[in-house]
């Protein structure tokens, strides 16, 4: 059995910063084989945990996404229907008999599994990951219910088709619709929160190598204050990565107002927020190095184009 | 410190009070669960037991952050001197010799599994309760601690609106006014005698009984959407005859629908989908508590922001269609109210505001609230009867 030390462990070595609430869930649902429902904010690494999970157990990850109209026949098997007529159709002339032919067409090769009869049929326990399960509708959650508790699929023509080894089940869901009761219940749950201002450091570290210890800390900070406002549309750990990512591409090694505004599109994703930010300058300011780029003497800003020639700058 | 001697007592007594204190869900299955994951985890590190117990114990947000303080108020008992008495006991039996957690869980899930109830465990109240048992006087346990708390306006119930059942007209009213609402179609295609897509799958497995010639094509449609009404009363005093009718309103659209939410709100935005939902059932309900938001000034911009931020996510989306009740006499900042409509208006099938004014001759809405909130507003009128709610026509996003 694997311990919640060793997970964190492991998901830090792939660069995936788990704290210690995080990991003993994990634990627990593993050694309970229970499903594990993880809500949050978007953009906290729920799909990702499940996606490093895989990676450390040495197993397959399987992803069931959720969507509007997803219905049992996308989510556990069809038969390949158009195989099957032109099997019937070769097969009509070899002299084989009807129940022969029957037997063939409804047989492996013509099933088309889809993830969760995949889930079951695999030789060691995958890592099933359920997508954004409030996505889809109440119908099928009570159907996901089901499969969740029994680990058995029955297909008419095939008989009932048993787990062999059960999967370790990750349900995300962002909270677009209360889930039923019954599906928590079934469930472990784990809220997985925006991370604290160390994590995120941590965490900028990990993801993304080169970055210097002080545009880490201005980032988490910035991030963090930002998450504070009243924003529609709050940047999760994503938006921090993203962001990191487009400043070192940009070659800055520190922020300020100007590189704030050039590149508020990672982490602002709806324009009235960035309103909302210009209005909070106050709280953001003593992060990204006091005054303005404007009024910085030496207009510093100006000789850091690097040929992008888009980089606009304003002389104080 | 803890209550009591064994890990297993310790533990139902744990779950015991979760539900009564905090309104946890928490069956005998779980009590069940934590007690294996006791088994895994390191018992003697405090913050291990934390994280097991809090996955497996809480299953919303709400829980999941009201649990560490739960687990300190119970493990952790507050400064000496402040009596337990108001622990829950557990109403078994217990054998305190009892060799495992198991045993004495097992034994607990087949005695206590009456307080899985779903109606016990709906009528518990979120809030702080008194503690429901004493300790035998005779013995050593400590004085019982009633904590209650007065409010002088909780006295004056005469304000605060009941909700009655409905009657018949209003019912059939409401029935025919949430099929009026068409969101278009959903994205699910299902079975159906007739359709617009043939169902191959059906057809073929249709044919064994016909020798496997496909005789009957079988068909599958798109079923419409099902709309969720959000209805939103102002409970203001210039409101205050108007948002009763208001309520009733909603009453009579949950006996059409089960997808409605009700809400009240002057200063302060309240919910009160459950009070609404079993009038519908025809129970008689006095809301209570309702004084901070009921018969005050409006702020209505700073509670639709609100009721934005705290059920938005969950409450308003494509099929959505909110129905605001209220004069519009706002004392909030009209930006407020421009900005909280027009969210809301981006993420929801169409507004319906409910004017009461409108009945008066000669109203314009030009009120700084009602001015702000114009532009967002799909459908603009005033409901008072059966006959007007079933001659109401909603102006909806148009349908995909």
């Amino acid at each position: 059995m694997i311990d919640a030390e060793t997970i964190r462990q492991r998901f830090r070595e792939r660069g995936f910063i788990a704290d210690a609430a995080f990991a003993t869930a994990l634990q627990i649902a593993l050694a309970l084989e229970k499903p594990l429902l993880i809500e949050g904010p978007a953009g906290v690494g729920k799909t990702e945990s499940a996606k490093v999970l895989a990676d450390v157990l040495g197993t397959r990850l399987i992803r069931l996404q959720c969507y509007e109209g997803l219905d049992a026949m996308a989510a556990l098997y069809e038969w390949n229907y158009p195989r099957q007529m032109l099997h019937a159709r070769l097969s009509e002339s070899d002299g084989s008999s009807v129940a022969e032919r029957e037997a063939q067409i409804f047989s492996e090769p013509f099933l088309l599994k889809r993830p969760l009869l995949d889930a079951i049929t695999q030789e060691q326990s995958p890592v099933l990951l359920v997508d954004e399960v409030d996505r889809a509708d109440e119908a099928f959650e009570a159907f996901l219910l089901e499969v969740l508790a029994e680990w058995q699929v029955t297909i008419p023509e095939l008989g009932t088709i048993r787990a062999r080894h059960k999967p370790h089940v990750i349900v995300t869901s962002n909270r677009t619709r209360e889930l039923s009761d019954a599906l928590r219940r079934r469930c472990l749950f784990l809220w997985l929160p925006y991370p604290t201002l160390g994590q995120e450091i941590d965490i900028l570290h990990a993801r993304v190598p080169g970055l210097s210890d002080r545009l880490a800390e201005q980032i988490a900070r910035f991030m963090h204050v930002v998450r504070g406002l009243a924003l529609h549309k709050a940047p999760g750990v994503a938006e921090s990565l993203d962001w990191a990512m487009a400043l070192m591409n940009l070659h800055r090694d520190r922020l300020d107002a100007e590189v704030v505004e050039q590149t508020l599109g990672c982490i602002l994703k709806v324009h009235e927020d960035a309103a909302v930010l210009r209005a909070h300058r106050d709280a953001i300011d003593p992060i990204v190095g006091g005054a303005p780029a404007g009024s910085a003497p030496g207009g510093y800003a100006l000789d850091n184009d690097f040929g992008a020639g888009s980089v606009s700058a304003k002389r104080g | 410190m803890y209550p009591f001697r064994t890990l297993p007592e310790n533990l139902i007594a744990f779950s015991q009070f979760l539900r009564q204190r905090y309104a946890f869900r928490i069956g005998p299955s779980e009590t069940h669960d934590a007690a294996r994951a006791l088994g895994i985890v390191d018992v003697s590190d405090e913050r291990m037991v934390r994280d097991a117990l809090r996955p497996i114990l809480s299953g919303t947000a709400r829980e999941a952050a009201a649990f560490d303080r739960a687990f300190s108020e119970f493990f952790f008992a507050g400064p000496p001197g402040v009596p337990q008495s108001n622990l829950p006991r557990p109403r078994a039996a217990v054998d305190r010799n009892a060799d495992g957690a198991d045993k004495a869980v097992q034994q607990h899930v087949k005695s206590g599994a009456g307080d899985a109830e779903p109606d016990e465990r709906h009528d518990a109240a979120p809030g702080p309760v008194a503690p429901v048992e004493v300790g035998d006087a005779s013995t050593t346990a400590p004085p019982l601690v009633l904590r209650s708390s007065y409010s002088p306006f909780d006295a004056d119930a005469s304000e605060s609106p009941e909700l009655t059942a409905v009657d018949r007209e209003w019912r059939e009213a409401a029935r025919s006014f949430v099929r009026r609402l068409y969101l278009g179609l959903t994205r699910r295609w299902r079975p159906s005698a007739r359709g617009r897509r043939f169902d191959l799958r059906r057809t073929l497995r249709a044919s064994l009984q016909t020798g496997g010639e496909a005789l009957a094509p079988r068909w599958r449609r798109r079923p419409r959407r099902t709309p969720r009404v959000v209805l939103l009363v102002d409970g203001s005093r210039s409101m205050s005859d108007h948002a009763r009718a208001a309520l009733h309103l909603g009453v009579a659209i949950a006996t059409a629908t089960l997808r409605v939410e009700v809400f009240i709100f002057s200063t302060a935005l309240r919910r009160v989908t459950d009070d609404v939902r079993r009038a519908a059932a025809g129970e008689r309900r006095r809301l209570e508590r309702l004084q901070q938001a009921w018969a005050g000034g409006t702020t209505i911009g700073a509670c639709l922001a609100d009721f934005r931020r705290r059920f938005g996510d969950r409450l308003i989306g494509r099929d959505t269609i909110v129905v605001i009740a209220s004069d519009g006499l706002d004392v909030g900042a009209p930006d407020l109210l421009r900005e909280a409509m027009h969210g809301l208006s981006r993420r929801s099938a169409g507004i319906l505001w409910l004017n009461p004014l409108l009945e008066t001759d000669g109203y314009e809405p030009t009120a700084r609230g009602m001015r702000a909130a114009r532009p967002f507003i799909g459908t603009f009128a005033s409901v008072t009867s059966p006959a007007s709610l079933a001659r109401l026509r909603v102006n909806l996003k148009s349908a995909i």
